[in-house]
């Protein structure tokens, strides 16, 4: 199953709506890949506009959804798909799923950069950016693994996320600090903590977007199992 | 995170390849089968589970129906038929020469792609097969009358004109028929050649939805081009090619997972 052929089926409209899917949730990746970029910037440069214009852009996200979630599901009504198709359809509509959870996280992170408030914080602010900027990496290589539907590549970005998670770790330990120092920085310190939570949340939806690349190209769910296990289970 | 209950996933997969002889109703054993020079069956070998739906697909000429019809020596009516290997039943291979082959349809029934009533009323065609058997007593025919055509979710539709024509009735009814007059003689196994292609939509649903209640007391191998079907019907799937078995085992597990190329190009059709 190593070499998935996409385009070989005899209903050659079928291989359209298979394609269209694929390039959809494709251009739906790119969305909110800017999204977050333009989140972070935001963040980083405590600039209101751009994270309004943020906060809009997600409208543009939902719709992507919904329109690729009805097109999974006029494809399974219609054409019945079987194994590889099946586990692509599937995949591809839990996908769209996590990525628009994503656009969720991008507006927490712009709300984030609009309050009045955060301009005290700025220095934390810094090294939530940072943060950031790893998990944007994260999800553009998730969305490179996406589009080549590579499953090594995919089990390794998996793996990356506790990376993410020891960097959130620090982050909160750090805030934990300011609050016990200072007890009237709370209210601003907690809206830097919701910041810091939807870019680590971010690298958990990667590692979901991962799962269902393995799930497609291996069809194995390698959901809720260890790393060590799901190497073990890909090697079969 | 890193943990699941075993306790709530689904897992009533059979392990097709060490079934126990308790478990298995059919044993084919490296079965070859040659039309005159033309080879159609290459060393098949399985075990068919009992009161299950095993389904076998494939692309026409694969050798599905050729090997259905091995199960009941349907072949040795073709001229120019060789065939090598084993099928066993009970413990014995049917092609055994002392192998009577009339007792062996009985225990291994067999319904085909078009209907196919005797010219007769809708009692005499469930019956027929009892009183081949020289049973003749009125009060015994009644009851297996009504229990096969119960059986074959007939019944209620013909209880009050069992004396009518069986050509009076539709298509998928005479199928229901047939399968009742199969069942009437309480074989073991029920051989089902494509029986739905004539049929349409809708009876097509009832005789799928009679074939997953009739394996709670027969072992049923059903042929179908209609690979949705096997996927709805079957317990496990036989996938053949060029009269080859190319992969054989539960049907979750061809239709989401395949572990061969061919199946997979088949079921997702791109084959061709």
């Amino acid at each position: 199953m190593e070499n998935m052929n996409l385009n070989k089926h005899i209903s050659g409209q079928f291989n359209a709506e298979l394609d269209d899917i694929r390039n959809r949730v494709l251009a739906m990746g790119g969305l909110v890949e800017r999204q977050l970029e333009q989140a972070l910037d935001a963040l980083g440069a405590l600039d209101a506009e751009l994270a309004q214009k943020v906060i809009e852009g997600d409208h543009k996200v939902n719709g992507m959804e919904v329109a690729i979630d009805e097109e999974c599901t006029r494809i399974i009504a219609k054409r019945q798909p079987a194994a590889s198709d099946l586990r692509l359809v599937l995949a591809i509509s839990k996908t769209i799923t996590d990525l628009e959870r994503i656009g969720d996280a991008c507006v927490k992170i712009a709300k984030a950069a609009m309050d009045k408030r955060s301009k005290n914080q700025q220095p934390l602010l810094v090294s939530i950016e940072n943060m950031g900027r790893h998990a944007t990496r994260t999800l553009h290589s998730t969305l490179d693994a996406l589009a080549r539907m590579d499953a090594d590549v995919a089990l390794e970005l998996h793996k990356e996320d506790r990376k993410l998670d020891s960097e959130y770790e620090g982050i909160i330990r750090q805030l934990m600090t300011y609050m016990m120092a200072d007890p009237r920085s709370i209210p601003e310190v907690l809206d830097v903590l919701w910041a810091a939570r939807a870019v680590e949340r971010v690298g958990d939806r990667c590692q979901n977007i991962c799962e269902y690349i393995i799930y497609y190209v291996k069809g194995k769910d390698v959901r809720h199992i260890s790393y060590e296990e799901m190497e073990k289970d890909l090697k079969l | 995170m890193i943990s699941i209950d075993q306790s709530v996933m689904k897992t009533d997969m059979l392990d097709l390849e060490n079934l126990t002889a308790e478990q298995t109703a059919l044993e084919i054993r490296n079965l070859d089968l040659k039309y005159g020079d033309k080879q159609a069956l290459f060393d098949v070998s399985m075990k068919i589970p009992k009161k299950k739906v095993t389904a076998f697909i494939g692309p026409s000429g694969c050798g599905k129906s050729t090997l259905l019809r091995c199960i009941n020596r349907m072949n040795d009516l073709v001229d120019n038929c060789h065939i090598g290997g084993e099928i066993m039943l009970h413990g014995q291979n049917i092609y055994d020469k002392r192998v009577d082959v009339a007792a062996l349809r009985r225990n291994v029934g067999m319904v085909f792609q078009r209907p196919n009533p005797f010219p007769k009323s809708i009692y005499e065609n469930v019956v027929y097969g009892l009183r081949l058997q020289g049973i003749n007593n009125r009060r015994e025919l009644d009851d297996a009358a009504e229990r096969s055509l119960r059986g074959a979710a007939i019944w209620d539709e013909v209880k009050d004109r069992l004396h009518d024509n069986a050509f009076g009735l539709s298509g998928g009814q005479q199928q229901r028929l047939v399968i009742a007059r199969a069942i009437a003689i309480e074989p073991e196994v029920l051989l089902l050649d494509e029986p739905t292609s004539a049929l349409d939509p809708i009876s097509t649903l009832t005789i799928e939805e009679l074939i997953t209640d009739l394996k709670s007391k027969y072992t049923v191998v059903i042929v179908t081009h209609n690979m949705q079907q096997a996927a709805r019907v079957s317990d496990q799937t036989a996938f053949m090619y060029m009269g080859e078995l190319i992969e054989y085992a539960d049907t979750n597990t061809i239709f989401t997972t395949p572990k061969q190329k061919k199946t997979e190009d088949y079921i997702t059709g791109r084959y061709g």
